[in-house]
């Protein structure tokens, strides 16, 4: 059994899997970039050790060098987080090679969930339904896909089978313009997954986006922690999570549940994952992935399950059976996530980089944020452009939004742009608050500029402080100048005079 | 001392009477303004109601946070009102636009060439920066200027791109 775990991630995640290690009473090993160096990660780890440049695959998804780190500092097993090395299969195979322990699920149920065209075969085979596209697990030419394009029926998804987090995945309305798109498609996934096959999958307008949180042991059993709600997306991207779900009743969650653990099952899955959902406006659901990891997302279901799901997932890689039973597993109130990044909302969410000056973080009851960002921090252009994740707990759904409202006024970050006031808006939108909304409705149907219409303002007091504000610097400014003019015109004058007597 | 103070396009006229006393489109209100130290924290209270303000510089001008949410604001005085109208004002629809990268990144396609007409919100650029493909929008109308990249060059922030004349 392990007593010191290698963290081969950065960032909040890092911080958070740290944390656990912390209460467990584990040493911990950083590893970091050199545009880390300063990074939490880095400073509240029992060990740290630097893996190369800032660039990711350069340090970050350096496999090798991280499992001879590992090695070296006498780490028992290795937490990959989410993104970078998490979900690669030939990494997770060669930490076990190398005697380690590996904490998320064996390299066989990473590959087969990873290769989203064998997924869904698997799926299929295992009974869990999947969304209509193309079937098989064959390398498809254009021509192919073309094709099989009108079977499928438009719209459609292109869909890299690498894929994850919405790369390499093109929307077509029609036939003429799929070639383009899936040109761009195979040129996203190849920069981000090094492999540009892709399949087809019809698009489901309307939807619903659910997960299911699955926990498995090394024993074979498995249980579910109920769904996320990740429907508010931006171009794939999650923007907003909450749990439960206001969609999801108790039948339809059962039934969730139930496939959800069955596709586990299928792969022989252990430690934590995820099984993506689309769901229809009649509750009819699709499989769409598995993430075979965990989840940025995953603070909400622990704090309304009460489930620290980090420590059950060191727990189950340090051999031990899971410490509850389905039946064990009860929702208690209602969470919600924002996802606070570094984007300017007001200019088409374009990433910003710089300098974090000043972080003023919301505290109080029922609030948690999960960051890796303190004041100081560098945003670099390296990886990706989340500050932090604001994560709180209601009573109720309703409690739970109010909360937020009040978190997000408290949240002040100085120096980059930030969506926080994207989240406002989207807390203050009555679609938002009533639980109507779909995937496509941050993109088609809100608007910031509507939801701020209407609300109180205060022009002028923003117009006192600001006047206030310039009129301190000018004195201030004047004040100095008047100083130093005086001084200097004394030392000159003294010189003139004295060049004058000579 | 007075000031023109412009929030969000609109203007006000704020006279700083003295320490405790400011006057607003004619209207004297009663402040007190404090200063959190080696901090952008402010604290008003005008007529018992209290304000915190976080006030920082922004590309053009300062940017006052609010009760949640972000004033844009310039201020001015007489003098410096007077200079700028003297001059012309603002010139914000004419002569040309250069897009400068807003972070560092890889420039995945141009989407324009030069020569080419452009309407107001046509895509001109894609770059990746932070693991996303961004969008770069014209601002306005216009004939493509000279264009300083191609697909795969990596730009440096504020690097130029193109020119919209």
């Amino acid at each position: 059994m392990f007593n010191k775990v290698l963290i081969a991630n950065r960032g909040e995640i890092a911080v958070r899997i740290l944390r656990a290690c912390r209460e467990l009473g584990i040493k911990t090993v950083a590893v970091y970039s050199e545009a880390d160096r300063q990074a939490m990660h880095v400073r509240y780890a029992t060990e740290a050790y630097l893996l190369g440049p800032a660039p990711s695959n350069e340090s970050y998804l350096k496999g090798e060098k991280i499992i001879e780190i590992a090695l070296k500092s006498g780490a028992g097993a290795i937490h990959p987080g989410y993104g970078f090395l998490a979900e690669r299969a030939d990494f997770a195979q060669a930490v076990e090679n190398a005697g380690l322990e590996f904490i998320g699920p064996k390299p066989f149920a990473i590959s087969s969930m990873g290769d989203k065209a064998i997924a869904r075969e698997t799926m299929m085979k295992a009974g869990v339904p999947v969304v209509p596209g193309t079937e098989g697990t064959d390398t498809l030419s254009d021509e192919k896909l073309l094709e099989l394009a009108p079977g499928v029926g438009f719209p459609l998804l292109i869909k890299a089978t690498a894929g994850g987090g919405g790369k390499g995945m093109r929307e077509v309305k029609n036939i003429e313009e799929m070639p383009t798109l899936l040109q761009s498609a195979r040129r996203e996934s190849k920069a981000a997954f090094g492999d540009d096959n892709v399949y087809l999958e019809k698009l489901i307008l309307g939807a619903r986006h659910i997960e299911i949180q699955v926990l498995a042991d090394k024993f074979g059993n498995v249980i579910h922690l109920n769904e996320r709600e990740c429907s508010l997306q931006r171009r794939h991207q999650k923007l907003l999570e909450e749990a439960p779900s206001a969609f999801v009743d108790e039948d339809l969650r059962q039934r969730m549940g139930d496939v959800a653990v069955k596709a586990a099952e299928a792969v022989d899955y252990e430690s934590a994952g995820t099984i993506e959902c689309l769901v229809d406006a009649d509750k009819e659901f699709y499989f769409l992935e598995m993430n075979t990891r965990l989840q940025v997302e995953h603070p909400i279901t622990e704090l309304v399950t009460g489930i620290d799901i980090v420590k059950e997932q060191i727990r189950i890689a340090r051999g031990r059976k899971l410490s509850f039973s389905q039946e064990d597993i009860k929702i208690n109130g209602a969470a919600i996530e924002c996802r606070i990044n570094a984007e300017d909302p007001h200019n088409n969410f374009m990433p910003s980089t710089g300098h974090i000056s000043h972080v003023v973080l919301p505290t109080g009851p029922g609030i948690r944020v999960d960051t890796g960002v303190y004041s100081g921090t560098d945003i670099t252009p390296y990886y990706d452009s989340m500050i932090s994740k604001l994560i709180v707990w209601g009573e109720t759904r309703a409690q739970a939004i109010l909360r937020m409202r009040r978190a997000l006024e408290e949240y002040k970050v100085v120096g980059v742009r930030s969506n926080i006031p994207f989240h406002q808006a989207m807390m203050d939108s009555h679609s938002f608050m009533g639980g109507q909304f779909h995937t496509r409705f941050v993109e088609e149907e809100f608007s910031m500029e509507d939801i701020a219409e209407g609300k109180e303002t205060f022009p002028e007091v923003a117009a006192i402080i600001a006047t206030l504000v310039q009129h301190e610097h000018t004195e201030r400014a004047a004040h100095v100048v008047r100083r130093n003019a005086r001084d200097t015109s004394n030392w000159k004058w003294l010189s003139r005079w004295e060049r004058l007597s000579k | 001392m007075k000031y023109i103070t412009t929030i969000d396009g609109k203007e006000f006229l704020v006279e700083i009477i003295d320490d405790r006393h400011v006057s607003i489109d004619g209207k004297i209100v009663e402040v007190d303004f404090e200063s959190v130290r080696s901090q952008p924290v402010f604290s008003l209270i005008v007529d018992g109601k209290s304000y915190e303000a976080y006030v920082y510089e922004g590309e053009e001008d300062l940017e006052v946070l609010v009760k949640g949410r972000l004033y844009h604001s310039k201020v001015e005085d007489e003098r410096e009102r007077r200079l700028r109208a003297a001059s012309g004002g603002d010139v914000a629809d004419t002569g040309i636009f250069h897009l400068k990268a807003p972070m560092p990144g890889l420039v995945v396609s141009v989407s324009v060439e030069e020569g080419q007409e452009v309407k107001k919100g046509d895509v001109l650029l894609i770059l990746e920066s932070m693991k996303m493909q961004n969008e770069l929008k014209s601002p306005r109308d216009g004939v493509i200027g000279r264009i300083q990249v191609a697909d795969g060059d990596s730009v440096e922030q504020r690097q130029k791109i193109l020119s919209v004349e």
